[in-house]
Formats: C-alpha cells, sequence, structure tokens
C-alpha cells in the first residue's frame, strides 16, 4: 500500500493514536472507528425482513427510528451464532446512513498509537482485505481495523445485486 | 464558513425557483395577452405583469452574472415596453415573438444553472427581436416628433426611457422587491467582495424613487402591492425540513398511542378494589395521566393535521403549464382547443402534486390530439367548430377527485378492437364489452393513433399514465360516450405520509396493509377453498378469486390451518386476489416509514411502521406483492385474470 494513503487513513483517527471500539467476533478480535459508533445496545426484538439479503437480520426500533441490522458473521463468512447474554448492537453512523452490526461481544475503547498499526495482511480469516484498514498490535493481542463505510457500501451493492437477480 | 463570502449555489437555487414561477406567470400573461390580439390593445395590467416579471428576471439574472438570460430579458422587456406605451400595436406578431421569447429564456435559464445545453438559433431570434423593436422604436419616434423629455422618476435600471409617475411607481415596487430579495439572502451582498452580487447592492442601496408619487400612482401601487401581498406572506421552506418534521411528528403520534394505552391500563387496575386500597394515590393519579393522554392526543392530532397542510400546495401549481401546452398542441394540430380549468385553488400534498403533472398533461395532449375533433369535422356535426376540455379538481372525503373530460369523438370501440387485433392482444372471436375494451387502452404499447404524431405517439401511451398514477395509490377511471366526449377520473389520496391500515399477523409477525386497497376481510373455510391448476382460489358472489398465502410468498414458514383459512381481499386494476393471513388485529393509523435503502428493494414491501407497543410492522405493497407472485407464477394467469 503507498505510504500516502496510509496517512490518510491515519488522519481519519485522532492524531497519533487510533481510538477504536473493540469487539469479538468468532475467535478475532476487532475494532472499528470509535467516530463511527453511535451507540452500542444490548440485543432487542429484532423484526425479520422477508426476503431479503441473508446478511440482513432485520429491523429494530431505536427511539423511533428504523435501523437495520447487519450480521457481521454472515458477512464475512462465518457461521451464524446463537445470540447470547453478550451478544451486542454497535450503532454506526456511517456517512448519513445509520447501521446496526451484530457482534459477539464487546470488549473496550482502545488507544492504539499509530506505529503499532500495520497494512492488512492479503487474508484475514476469510475476510477480504477491502474492509480491513490495518491490524494494530495491543501487547500480544492483534485488533483487525474494519473500514466500516466500505462493509456498509458492499452491503449495498450486493443488495442491489441480489434484488436485481430476483427480478430477472 | 464564515470566510466564504458569498454562497453562490444557495443564490442559484433561490433564482432557479424564482425564474420557473415567474416563467410561468408570464406564460400565463401571455395566453390572456393573447386574446387581446382581436382588439389590438393589450390590458395594461398584463403587460404591466409581464414586464414586472422579465425585469425582476433580468435583475436576478444580472446578480448571478448569467448575462445571456439578462440580456434576452432586457430585450423582451424592451417590447412589452413599447405594447406598454402604446407604440407598437398588440398583434398575433408580437404575441408569437414573445411566445418564442419565453421559451428561449426557458432554455436559457435551464444552461445557466447548468441543467442543459444552451439553446440553439438564439442570436437569429435575438436579431428579429432586434428588429422588430427598431421598427417600432422608429414609427413612434416619426408619429410623435422627436420624443418629449420625460426623462425625470425613476430612470433605474438599463437604457429604457422611463417616464411617467405610474412607471416611476413600478419602479419603486420593484426596487422594494428586489431589496427584499437580496435581504432574504445571506449576509454575502452587502459584502463589498461579492462582485456578482453588487448590481442589487446598487439598486436596494437607492433610495426609491417616486414613492407617493402623485394620486394615481399611489392607487396603482397599492393595487399591485394588493396583488403581491399573497406572495410577500409565503416562505419557502426546503421539502426537506418539512419531511424532518413530518417525521417528528409520527414519532409524537405513537408515542401519544403509548401513553393513551398505558393510561388505560391504569384505569383498568385502579378498578381492582384491592390494589387501589393498597396504593391509595393510584386513583388520582391515574385519572390525571389520563385527561393529560386525552389532551396531548388532541394536541398531536392537530399538530398532525397543522403539518400536513404546510405540506399541502393547491394544484393550480401544476395546472398553470397546462394552457400553454393545450395552445401549442392544438395549433400544431390544427384543431381549435379551449382549456376551462376549475378547482385549481385545491390543495394537496407537495409530493404528489410533484408527480401528478406528467400524467396529467399526457392525458390532456391525448384529449386534443384524439379526442377533439378537426374544426371541419366538429362543425359536420353541428358542435362548435372550439372544442373543450374541462380539467376539474375537487375534494371528496379524504380524497383529491381530478378530472379532465372533452367534448370530443370519444373513445372509438371498433377502432380499439381493430387494433388490439391487430396486435394480437385478443383474438377475432373473443366478445368483449365496452368496459373490457375500454381497458385495452391501457396495455402496454396501444395506441390508436393512426399514425405516430409527435404529440402523444412517442410510444409512452396510456399503460404509463395508469402505472404513475397507481404507483401514488390512486384510482383512474375513463367513461366514453361515442361522439359525446371522453372523460378521465383519477382519484388521490391527499397524503402518502400517514395512512389507514389493516393489521394482519403471519406466523410471528405483523403486518400493516393499507387499507385503501382492502375490500373486505373474512374467514373461509377450507372445503369451500378448491384448487384450479395447483393454486387455491375462491368463489366470491360468483367471481373467482385466487388466493396468495403471505407466508408462503414471504417464506415464513409455519403450519397451515387445516379448517379455515382468514381472507383479506385486495383490489389491483379490477380484479381480486385473497391474501391469505393468520389473524385480523385490526385496523389501525400509522406512519410510513422508509426501509433504510441499506436493506434494499424488497418485493411485496413498502415500508415499515412503529406501532402503539414499540414493536415494528412492516407495511405490504399490495401492488408490487400481487404483480410480482404473478410474475413468479405463485398465481397463474388463468386465475389472475379470473377465469
Amino acid at each position: 500500500m503507498m505510504a500516502e494513503q496510509r496517512e490518510e487513513k491515519k488522519q481519519q483517527y485522532s492524531g497519533e493514536t487510533f481510538q477504536v471500539v473493540s469487539f469479538r467476533l468468532g475467535g478475532e478480535e476487532y475494532g472499528v472507528d470509535i467516530s463511527q459508533v453511535q451507540e452500542i445496545i444490548r440485543m432487542v426484538e429484532i423484526t425479520h425482513v422477508p426476503r431479503a439479503p441473508r446478511f440482513m437480520e432485520g429491523v429494530i426500533n431505536l427511539r423511533g427510528q428504523l435501523i437495520p441490522i447487519i450480521d457481521l458473521r454472515t458477512r464475512f463468512g462465518m457461521n451464524r451464532a446463537d445470540h447470547t447474554k453478550s451478544t451486542r448492537i454497535i450503532v454506526t453512523d456511517i456517512g448519513s446512513k445509520r447501521v446496526g452490526i451484530v457482534v459477539d461481544s464487546v470488549s473496550e475503547v482502545l488507544n492504539i498509537p499509530v506505529e503499532n498499526v500495520e497494512d492488512a495482511p492479503e487474508m484475514v480469516a476469510g475476510i477480504g482485505t477491502e474492509y480491513i484498514q490495518g491490524v494494530g498490535k495491543v501487547d500480544t493481542r492483534l485488533i483487525i481495523l474494519l473500514d466500516l463505510s466500505k462493509v456498509i457500501t458492499s452491503e449495498e451493492k450486493q443488495a442491489l445485486d441480489s434484488v436485481d437477480e430476483a427480478a430477472e | 464558513m464564515s470566510d466564504e463570502p458569498f454562497d453562490k449555489e444557495e443564490f442559484v437555487a433561490y433564482f432557479r425557483d424564482e425564474a420557473e414561477e415567474l416563467l410561468q406567470q408570464i406564460d400565463g400573461d401571455l395566453l390572456r395577452l393573447e386574446e387581446f390580439v382581436d382588439s389590438g390593445q393589450a390590458d395594461p395590467e398584463i403587460v404591466n405583469s409581464l414586464f414586472r416579471a422579465l425585469h425582476t428576471i433580468k435583475g436576478s439574472s444580472g446578480m448571478l452574472g448569467f448575462t445571456e438570460v439578462q440580456g434576452l430579458a432586457h430585450k423582451l422587456e424592451n417590447l412589452c415596453d413599447l405594447l406598454r406605451k402604446e407604440r407598437m400595436p398588440l398583434s398575433e406578431g408580437s404575441v408569437e415573438i414573445l411566445f418564442s421569447g419565453r421559451d428561449f429564456l426557458t432554455d436559457l435559464v435551464q444552461a445557466a444553472i447548468g441543467q442543459s445545453a444552451p439553446p440553439s438559433g438564439l442570436n437569429e431570434f435575438t436579431g428579429r427581436l432586434d428588429q422588430f423593436v427598431a421598427i417600432y422604436n422608429e414609427t413612434s419616434n416619426v408619429i410623435e416628433g422627436k420624443a418629449p423629455d420625460r426623462s425625470e422618476g425613476g430612470n433605474a435600471v438599463g437604457s429604457e426611457p422611463m417616464n411617467e409617475a405610474e412607471i416611476a411607481a413600478f419602479e419603486a415596487e420593484i426596487e422594494r422587491m428586489l431589496a427584499e430579495a437580496a435581504a432574504t439572502a445571506p449576509p454575502a451582498p452587502t459584502t463589498p467582495t461579492a462582485n456578482l452580487a453588487a448590481p442589487a447592492v446598487e439598486s436596494a442601496a437607492r433610495p426609491a424613487p417616486a414613492r407617493g408619487n402623485g394620486e394615481s400612482a399611489d392607487a396603482k401601487k397599492s393595487a399591485a402591492q394588493g396583488k403581491r401581498s399573497s406572495l410577500a406572506q409565503t416562505i419557502r421552506v426546503d421539502i426537506d425540513r418539512l419531511d424532518a418534521l413530518l417525521n417528528l411528528v409520527g414519532e409524537l403520534v405513537i408515542n401519544r398511542t403509548r401513553i393513551s394505552d398505558i393510561a388505560t391500563t391504569l384505569g383498568r387496575l385502579m378498578g381492582d378494589r384491592a390494589l387501589n386500597a393498597s396504593i391509595g394515590l393510584i386513583g388520582p393519579l391515574s385519572k390525571d395521566l389520563a385527561d393529560s393522554a386525552a389532551l396531548l392526543a388532541r394536541t398531536t392530532n392537530e399538530i398532525q393535521e397543522s403539518i400536513m397542510k404546510v405540506r399541502m400546495v393547491p394544484i393550480g401549481q401544476v395546472f398553470d403549464r397546462f394552457p400553454r401546452t393545450v395552445r401549442d398542441v392544438a395549433k400544431a394540430r390544427g384543431k381549435e382547443v379551449q382549456l376551462q380549468i376549475s378547482g385549481a385553488d385545491t390543495d394537496l400534498d407537495k409530493t404528489i402534486v410533484d408527480e401528478v403533472g406528467e400524467p396529467l398533461m399526457h392525458l390532456l395532449r391525448n384529449c386534443v390530439d384524439h379526442g377533439i375533433e378537426a374544426p371541419d369535422e366538429r362543425e359536420r356535426q353541428g358542435k362548435p367548430r372550439m372544442g373543450t376540455i374541462a380539467l376539474n379538481a375537487y375534494h371528496e372525503g379524504n380524497q383529491i377527485i381530478i378530472e379532465i373530460s372533452d367534448d370530443g369523438g370519444g373513445i372509438n370501440l371498433d377502432k380499439v378492437r381493430a387494433k388490439a387485433i391487430k396486435n394480437g392482444l385478443i383474438g377475432t372471436e373473443d366478445r368483449l364489452t365496452d368496459r373490457e375494451l375500454i381497458e385495452l387502452i391501457f396495455t402496454p404499447g396501444f395506441s390508436t393513433a393512426e399514425e405516430v404524431s409527435d404529440v402523444s405517439g412517442r410510444g409512452v401511451g396510456m399503460d404509463v399514465v395508469k402505472r404513475n398514477i397507481t404507483k401514488l395509490k390512486g384510482i383512474f377511471d375513463v367513461d366514453s360516450a361515442p361522439g359525446q366526449g371522453t372523460r378521465f377520473t383519477i382519484k388521490l389520496p391527499l397524503t402518502l405520509a400517514i395512512i389507514q391500515a389493516l393489521l394482519v399477523r403471519v406466523v410471528d409477525e405483523l403486518y400493516a396493509i393499507p387499507l385503501d386497497s382492502v375490500i373486505e376481510s373474512q374467514r373461509v373455510e377450507m372445503p369451500d377453498v378448491r384448487t384450479v391448476h395447483g393454486s387455491e382460489v375462491i368463489t366470491l358472489r360468483g367471481q373467482v378469486v385466487p388466493l396468495l398465502r403471505i407466508a408462503d410468498f414471504f417464506e415464513l414458514g409455519g403450519e397451515r390451518d387445516p379448517e379455515k383459512v382468514m381472507i383479506v381481499i385486495v383490489g389491483l386494476q379490477g380484479r381480486q386476489v385473497g391474501l391469505v393471513v393468520d389473524s385480523f388485529e385490526g385496523e389501525q393509523e400509522i406512519v410510513i416509514k422508509p426501509l433504510s435503502d441499506v436493506v434494499g428493494r424488497i418485493p411485496g414491501i413498502s415500508g415499515a411502521t412503529i406501532l402503539g407497543n414499540g414493536s415494528i410492522s412492516l407495511i405490504i405493497d399490495v401492488h408490487s406483492l400481487v404483480s410480482d407472485a404473478y410474475a413468479g407464477g405463485k398465481v397463474t394467469r388463468a386465475e389472475f385474470s379470473g377465469v
């Protein structure tokens, strides 16, 4: 990856550290830019939307607002997991879109110094590198930094594709 | 943001809206002016109105540096000036050149705001215009001798000679309006760096001349202001802001329902003596809550109604451009047609007004092109040479009705039949009722025009009109009597944001079916459900109605009741389909919320709503549900067409 692109990405984060909300999904630990996180809520009743793309879990009512919920496990090609006591919905704000993502559990808010962030390796546990901004090292832990806007855009594209398929 | 001296974009948006409105007005003025051609004398009121509109366009385009628009507006203004001073007689030629000028002006405005390429043939036109003006300027000079010196008064803008107290009053009025426009814009125009805004600043800063310049001037001015006052007291609001407001009101409505629910529950608890005795405070509290809930309900309803009204605009906004269209089409086809408009002040939701224009325009073109006969033909039939098209709008209950009727030849059913047979839509042996024949004109690709005219036969047919109306949840109907004319009736809901819905349960979820498409709901015992070609149907009052199981369509699973089915009969394009649900859960007013575009388009679902208890109910899009099921083979063609 080009050095200036790295620079650009880093500037999206606050100054010299990446401030991320970290969460678990499958065996891995992920992080999303804290500025994109609106709030973290416990599992609520999700209204299933029939014939929606598979990764669309449904919609929830968050104080009068309809929020679409994406199951990241399905999106990343992992097995679905039953919701447990620690399952959370991270409500994210990307551009003008508000989307909730279901994760196994939320860990903490981490400050990762820029120098501890590496470029994404070719493949990380089956998910494409296009969603990954980099991998952060915190002690012995590796945090996969997700670019949520990419996740959402490609979700959208996929959703549209599947509708087009249905139309044919 | 503060070091941004001049937000041109905002100005341009303002300019576009303003120009659109004014060009519309010019059109109307020209049409009225045309009626005076025979007398050769223009009504000064109309000419003044034209002049004013052109002047405003000239001013604001100059402010934004749209010199081409400014130039043409100026030339046209000069022409109006000649008319106003009666130096030029009102003739067909002068009206025609004003009409063309207006069209070029529209094109130039579009080009200036970057919505289209600059029009071709502009130079030839301005040449013609200059010649025209030159002729009359000369002749008038000859007639009057050297024009007397009347240059005192408000010689405010440009080079045209201004005179007479009346004009001075006009100028004052225009200055005032320009000043207002400058004042409503961001503070930019007052900063010296804002070069583009300079002309406006100049004219705004100059003390308005000739205010109160003689009695007659005053009278005219106040008359002009009286006419303008309805404009002055309105403001432009971005529709997005209104939508946001409506959304908030939606929340309020939902919460109102919730609070009422709580109050009712508490009221019931109060009836429990034991409980009431143990907590003595519940009684009065519960009563307070009930009162307060009732008050909240009333206020919320009023707010909701007010917001809906804010979104309402008179349908006349759309009607305004029709007289011109009808005139042009009639001229092109050598027909004489008058358009009678009534009910232009009937209000309906802005979003519907925006969408309904195209279909109406198409219907009107059709009336002129196919409905009204040629003048000679009409005379032979003992009808007046001039055909009449009536466009009428009025409220009926929660709907608006728009009627377009003409006194032309009506729909020629023999032609329709012949055409349908030719196109393979029906067989030569098929016997169809008149009604069914008329329905055929809504079939895609159908057109009875013998030659494809450039007026209404552009491949866009009545099917598109009907589809657009259906999309707005409207109903479209046609009546036709041979030799007497045709009437199109369109029924539209007043708003699309809040609707009455029937709630139904399917497997575990609640779905809302818009009540306007529901005909009835009933319970049918299984033995009465028959199977035709592998699909379920019932017979309802002698009509075969195909059934569509929502659980199957949405792939929800669930078990079938072996004894009975609960059916919601919905109407669609004159056909009926029975939607099978698990149970009926009552009617409710719901606020439609679109599903996020992240979810994508889902066939059969038009949005969602939040119910009083906070749970979400998806709204069924009857139209797409049935057509999707129909296309996907879940309901066969034979059953769908009621065989």
